[in-house]
């Protein structure tokens, strides 16, 4: 469910929503929600002062019922 | 097409968006909002109504329910960061600067009523001492429903100090 709530939220909000997939990994410290958004559209997700990743963060923080969640911001080229 | 009729039909653009009443502007940003809002509840599997306003010159879009603390957040933290991705879902489509208000499970209507007791108090303070004072730390929302009520009042205020321990100083007229 946390996947799907923060693939809708980015997607809402950048000019190619089609770009967007978010992929959930098991780490050993915890989740981490790994976002992929098309080039152009990176320095829009992160914001200002990553003003809009911490917004993402927050919002998605307040749907996890099990505590801690990392998100990762890349573009569908990072590797 | 040719750039010359490229910018002619920006600027018949320009013209009909003009054109286009602040009210239907505000609607079209309430509708969005909405939709955007609409299916995270669906997602989170979340139960909330939405209800769409218009309040001077900002649409007002309100998440009614119970069980929604969540969205709210500790002082309204969720709820900030959520108006702030919701207005930027308004910007991708309308291309303008939204200044749309968020509010979730009552949460600011509540906020407004307590500050504007406060604020009240205050200005009564400072009329009868003519002195300034200040207030404790408050959200840029909360910030604004005292300048309101100062201004209304005919006093004078200002905010000062950084985020997000910025407050607001009631002065004398």
């Amino acid at each position: 469910m946390l996947a799907e709530a923060l693939e809708h939220l980015v997607a809402g909000v950048v000019d190619h929503p089609d770009d967007v997939s978010v992929r959930t990994r098991q780490l050993r410290r915890g989740r981490l929600l790994e976002v992929r958004v098309h080039p152009d559209d990176l320095g829009k997700v992160i914001g200002r002062g990553g003003r809009t990743a911490t917004s993402f963060r927050t919002v998605v923080a307040a749907l996890s019922s099990d505590g801690g969640v990392r998100i990762d911001f890349v573009d569908v080229d990072g590797r | 097409m040719s750039d010359a009729g490229t910018e002619l039909d920006a600027a018949q653009e320009r013209e009909s968006d003009t054109g286009v009443s602040l009210a239907k502007r505000l609607e079209r940003e309430g509708d969005i909002a909405a939709d955007y809002l609409e299916e995270l509840l669906d997602i989170a599997d979340l139960d909330g109504d939405i209800d769409m306003d218009v309040e001077g010159d900002r649409a007002v879009v309100s998440i009614i329910g119970s069980g929604l603390d969540a969205l709210v957040g500790e002082n309204g933290k969720v709820l900030e960061a959520l108006q702030e991705l919701t207005r930027l879902a308004v910007v991708r489509e309308t291309g303008e600067r939204s200044r749309l208000m968020l509010d979730v499970g009552g949460f600011r209507a509540n906020r407004r009523a307590e500050v504007l007791e406060l604020a009240k108090r205050v200005i009564e303070a400072v009329r009868s001492s003519g002195e300034p004072e200040s207030l404790g730390a408050m959200s840029p929302f909360e910030r604004k429903v005292v300048h309101d009520a100062v201004a209304e009042a005919g006093l004078r205020s200002e905010s000062e100090g950084e985020e997000p321990r910025r407050y607001v100083v009631v002065m004398p007229a």
